[in-house]
């Protein structure tokens, strides 16, 4: 071997060659490691602090907590749980499976649900460990309190990773797991881009206040612009929205 | 050189290239896993498991993008052609990183739900035309099962088994599955990117793999050699044009290059096609009496173009004549391993 020729299966590199060598494993074996460290520090959740921000609560969603709760199934886009004083959360089961639940039996009804809540900013999710239990106690709940009509842009998601189960949990790369958590049952929300009247998810449902999907399948994960009714639910904003 | 097939014949250049690739993609998904989060905006963090994903899938497009930028460079300056050496080493690595983001998607988004993950990862996109963009999924599927394909037949047995010209055409499907892993970043993650990171790389990637292929391609080529007066015979320049223990590389008109080396004050015409993945001879040495392939190494015999025992590799060979300092070729290949005595120079 003689110059600067390389013979890949010589004992040695050629002595011209070694210079150029060691700057190839180096930009390899430092470069590579700096391009992730940069990647890796830039990497984010694409939903502003905003959306995770309430008076009084940390900016982050909070870390799932176990409860057992007392309250009303009131009926909707999906079914929610209304506690006296107006707490109000959207309820899933584990995994991307919406509640197991005889909504028409328990409607209006006051039951006993437990399992962990995920709370990420104005939206609560009880994921339930087992099936609500009715009980005799009798509840009133005020009806919702109509906010108008209302033109809001933002964009269709799971209730569940929205509310803090998968971080990100919204955002295009996100879109084909939401699908699957709302084709599962997971309540649709509606991750607005400015919060409205306080609140930057809204439980979703149609025009007619029925489930949002399949009508609105195609429109998960990007940013759209969608018209309809807004509801106060307790402190849950519900949005019944038209297909655009 | 293979006498007979065996997994990798390893030499301290693999051992030394594997070694450097290695650190760096685990360093690079350390970094981006481990360390990075610690700079992050704490209110902004990423889960574990998205960041796995988001780790592998940048590493295998860094990786893909290295893996194309290593042709074009070394057509450029033969000094990175060792870089081309173990390259297939570097594509199977991608493919198997590429395969660990895929796999960390569908134990993530497709998983813990009644719906198959395999079945959720091809029915959850709208359908073309129903949403603005592309499904990105599926152009991440293509790729890697492009990418399957090339690594499966990254070994010397499939390049003889589907032959040279074949294995090769074959492996240019690096560049549609290249294509379909920046639509797939493009219509993905790029639409809700939370900052210009991932964009300026992805855009920085490709359009240095353009500036480099552009620039290669532009090379000036071999002037095709003027015919001479006694058919077929061709023109191929001086024979003081070609150095010591190298060759010019001659193409005839309507033939295929053809490498003419200069050897102890001797010529041979061997064709400029190496027979292990047609590497260029022509850029290649005579090293120890044979001439040496510039990207693996392999060796021919300057007087009847086969490799030395053991090893059974043959090129076609041609004959030369010299006429008042000038070199005429004979375009006509012989069949590969045809003895012609070296044309000796005065």
């Amino acid at each position: 071997m003689s110059g600067d020729f390389f013979i890949g299966w010589a004992a040695t590199p050629p002595r011209a060659l070694r210079g150029v060598l060691l700057g190839a494993g180096l930009a390899v074996g430092l470069g590579l490691p700096a391009a992730g460290l940069l990647l890796g520090a830039t990497a984010q959740d694409p939903a502003p602090p905003g959306y995770a921000t309430v008076p009084g609560r940390p900016g982050l969603p909070d870390l799932p907590s176990e409860e057992a709760l007392r309250g009303v199934i009131l009926d909707g886009p999906s079914p929610l749980l209304q506690l006296p004083g107006g707490r109000t959360l959207i309820l899933a089961d584990d995994g991307k499976y919406g509640p197991t639940l005889d909504r028409d039996a328990l409607r209006g009804r006051m039951v006993a649900a437990e399992g962990f809540v995920l709370r990420r900013g104005s939206i609560e999710m009880l994921v339930l460990r087992q099936p609500p239990t009715p009980l005799d106690d009798v509840a009133t709940v005020p009806p919702p309190e109509p906010l108008g009509r209302w033109r809001i842009t933002g964009e269709i998601c799971d209730g569940k990773c929205a509310g803090g189960a998968m971080q990100p949990g919204i955002g295009i790369g996100h879109r084909a797991c939401a699908t699957l958590c709302l084709d599962g049952g997971i309540p649709a929300v509606f991750v607005a881009t400015a919060p409205v009247a306080g609140h930057a998810f809204l439980v979703l449902g149609d025009a007619t206040g029925g489930p949002a999907l399949p009508a609105m399948r195609d429109l998960i994960g990007r940013r759209v612009t969608l018209e309809g009714a807004v509801l106060r639910q307790g402190n849950t904003l519900v949005f019944h929205a038209a297909m655009p | 050189m293979s006498a007979r097939q065996v997994p990798v014949a390893w030499s301290p250049a693999k051992w030394a290239y594997d070694a450097v690739l290695l650190a760096g993609v685990f360093g690079y998904l350390l970094a981006f896993m481990q360390l990075g989060p610690l700079l992050q905006d704490p209110a902004r963090p990423y889960d574990g498991a998205s960041l796995a994903i988001a780790a592998h899938g940048s590493c295998a497009f860094l990786l893909l993008t290295l893996a194309l930028a290593i042709g074009p460079l070394a057509r450029l300056d033969a000094r990175f052609l060792p870089l081309l050496y173990n390259r297939r080493h570097l594509g199977v690595v991608t493919f198997l990183v590429a395969l660990t983001h895929a796999m960390e998607v569908l134990g993530w988004h497709f998983a813990y739900s009644a719906t198959p993950p395999l079945v959720a990862m091809l029915s959850t996109e709208p359908a073309l035309g129903a949403a603005p963009g592309l499904p990105f999924v599926p152009l991440g599927v293509l790729a890697l099962l492009i990418l399957f394909a090339l690594a499966a037949t990254s070994h010397d047995f499939w390049l003889e088994f589907l032959t040279p010209p074949v294995w090769k055409a074959l492996h240019l499907a690096i560049y549609p599955a290249y294509a379909l892993v920046v639509a797939h970043v493009a219509f993905g993650s790029l639409q809700s990117a939370a900052n210009p990171a991932l964009a300026l790389l992805v855009t920085g990637c490709a359009a240095l793999l353009v500036v480099l292929h552009l620039a290669a391609a532009f090379r000036p080529a071999p002037a095709e050699a003027a015919p001479h007066a006694e058919a077929p015979w061709v023109l191929a320049g001086p024979a003081d044009a070609i150095a010591e223990g190298r060759a010019v590389i001659v193409q005839p008109p309507g033939g295929e290059k053809v490498a003419i080396f200069r050897h102890q004050g001797r010529l041979s015409a061997v064709t400029n096609l190496c027979a292990h993945q047609n590497g260029p001879l022509g850029e290649g040495r005579v090293v120890d009496g044979c001439i040496t392939c510039p990207w693996h190494g392999f060796q021919y015999r300057l007087e009847d173009g086969c490799a030395p025992p053991p090893y059974t590799e043959k090129l076609a060979t041609y004959r030369l004549r010299l006429q008042e300092g000038q070199v005429l070729l004979d375009p006509r290949p012989n069949p590969p391993g045809t003895r012609v005595e070296p044309l000796v120079l005065p």
